[in-house]
């Protein structure tokens, strides 16, 4: 045990090398919750253009669209787009964090554009006709009764889409972005140990999955108050 | 109040509703009978345009509905509709469920429109549920607050949507009396129900719906001891 610790401490401590991994982690962070500002807010304009479009002839344009752009993203790897969005948009970029937020958002957004569609499309028709009938427009029972109640169904997909989101952005390294994965690597490679630095690594995102998850379960309980 | 003229609609190559016109009075208590899948609830849904009619025209207080011009979402404020299913809306309390209406349209203050919520509340035996959940509440109490719901924009014409038919049967009796005290009250009102002694009792005109067509009209009189057609003879003789 104590000789464990003595090379976590050669390894990480001595080296100075956990400020590194603190920089990974950070990095990794910000991908995270960039991409998913990113993917909710035009994912959820995807969504509602979509639920507009739907049997209104003037709109089919804008709901091929839509449909085109959560088919092509959801039917190309991660990993793929990323190295497109490096090496063919916006190739010798500087800033790579931020395309690395903008690629991983622009996927996450497809995904939740369909989370939030079937969390719409799962509130019973009956209610959107009782708010019409009460004189009213489409978009004030969208906002008033439709949408509280998606949420309770939007809330916890958008919450497994992040878990899985923190997961997924340890391909960033390939493009030479300096998340936790990648400072992983590095610390490996430098101090040769082989062990210790993915172990950490391993830990931290297990550690944010776990997080999550029962925040999640928090918000979950919140939102189902009134159903008793 | 409303006039509606060679009223048809179809789903695709099924018509089921065939050029009807009906006048409704102000003070009407109508009820619409007629076998299932006839077009009573196509038909009432038509009045307040949930469904667009394929052709002809809703009349509404000198307004022609069906026009693309006209502002569906003000007159739809002067139709009350309470559904079969009730479909009070489950995130909201029993009081916000009935102001938020008056409140977002009519601007009301939300004291004013508590009051009358309140006052009608308790004209339906509701007054302690207004902090309840519509989840904590019977069948009958739903309907109840669905009908007091539409009362809250102060409708001048109410359609009913076989209000009854999803409630257990002993519950039926408390919602009938709350719309039978609406129609004292003077309300015009239009009713898909298969509650023939309803029909009978409270009704001043009765529509048989049959095959997309008014197939009769008439009072409860007429309707039910003097009926014409063989197509009435046989639904009445099926539910009586
Ligand atoms: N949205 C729709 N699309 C296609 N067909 C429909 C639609 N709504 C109703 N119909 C059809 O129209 C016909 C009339 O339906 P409607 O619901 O008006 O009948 P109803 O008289 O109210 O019957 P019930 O007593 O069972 O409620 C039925 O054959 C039904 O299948
Ligand atoms: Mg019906």
């Amino acid at each position: 045990m104590s000789a464990w610790l003595t090379t976590l401490h050669q390894t990480f401590i001595e080296t100075g090398y956990w400020r590194q991994m603190l920089l990974g982690l950070q990095n990794t962070i910000m991908i995270t919750l960039g991409a998913l500002c990113i993917g909710v807010a035009f994912g959820a304009i995807l969504a509602i253009c979509k639920y507009f479009s739907e049997g209104n002839r003037a709109l089919r344009p804008l709901e091929i669209l839509c449909d085109t752009y959560t088919t092509v993203i959801r039917g190309i790897p991660m990993m793929v787009l990323l190295l497109v969005f490096f090496f063919v948009v916006f190739s010798g970029t500087r800033n790579k964090l931020g395309v690395c937020i903008l690629a991983f958002g622009l996927n996450s957004a497809a995904y939740v554009a369909e989370i939030v569609r079937s969390g719409i499309n799962a509130v019973d028709r009956g209610q959107m006709e009782a708010g019409r009938s009460l004189g009213m427009s489409k978009l004030q029972a969208m906002r008033k009764v439709i949408m509280p109640q998606a949420i309770r169904n939007i809330l916890p997909a958008i919450g497994n889409e992040m878990i899985a989101l923190v997961k997924e952005t340890s391909v960033a390294g390939y493009v030479g972005v300096m998340d936790l994965t990648k400072m992983g690597e590095r610390a490996k490679s430098i101090t040769f140990d082989a062990v210790n630095p993915l172990l950490v690594v391993a830990v931290t995102y297990l550690i944010i999955v776990l997080g999550l998850t029962r925040l999640l379960g928090t918000v979950e309980r919140r939102l189902n108050r009134d159903k008793r | 109040m409303i006039n509606v003229k060679q009223l048809t609609k179809r789903f695709g190559d099924l018509v089921v509703l065939d050029r009807i016109d009906v006048e409704i009075d102000k003070g009407d208590v109508i009820c619409v009978i007629g076998p299932s899948g006839a077009g009573k609830s196509t038909f009432l849904r038509c009045l307040n345009m949930l469904e667009t009619p394929s052709s002809g025209q809703i009349i509404f207080e000198g307004n022609d509905l069906t026009d693309p011009k006209v502002n569906l979402n003000l007159h739809r404020q002067r139709m009350g509709m309470v559904f079969q299913q009730f479909n009070l809306f489950p995130h909201m309390t029993v009081m916000d469920n009935l102001t938020c209406a008056p409140i977002m349209l009519k601007k009301e203050p939300k004291e004013k429109a508590e009051a009358r919520a309140r006052e009608l509340l308790r004209r339906v035996g509701l007054e302690d549920r207004a902090d309840a959940w519509p989840s904590q509440l019977s069948g009958g109490q739903k309907q109840r607050v669905a009908i007091v719901r539409a009362l809250c924009m102060e409708p001048d014409v109410m359609l009913f949507d076989e209000p009854t038919s999803a409630l257990d049967p002993e519950m039926v009796g408390e919602v009938l009396e709350v719309m039978k005290n609406l129609a004292k009250a003077g309300m015009t009102m239009v009713v898909v129900t298969h509650e023939m002694g309803f029909a009978r009792e409270v009704a001043n005109r009765i529509l048989f719906l049959s095959d997309g067509a008014i197939m009769e009209e008439g009072t409860p009189q007429a309707i039910f001891q003097n009926p014409q057609c063989d197509r009435l003879k046989g639904f009445l003789a099926k539910v009586l």
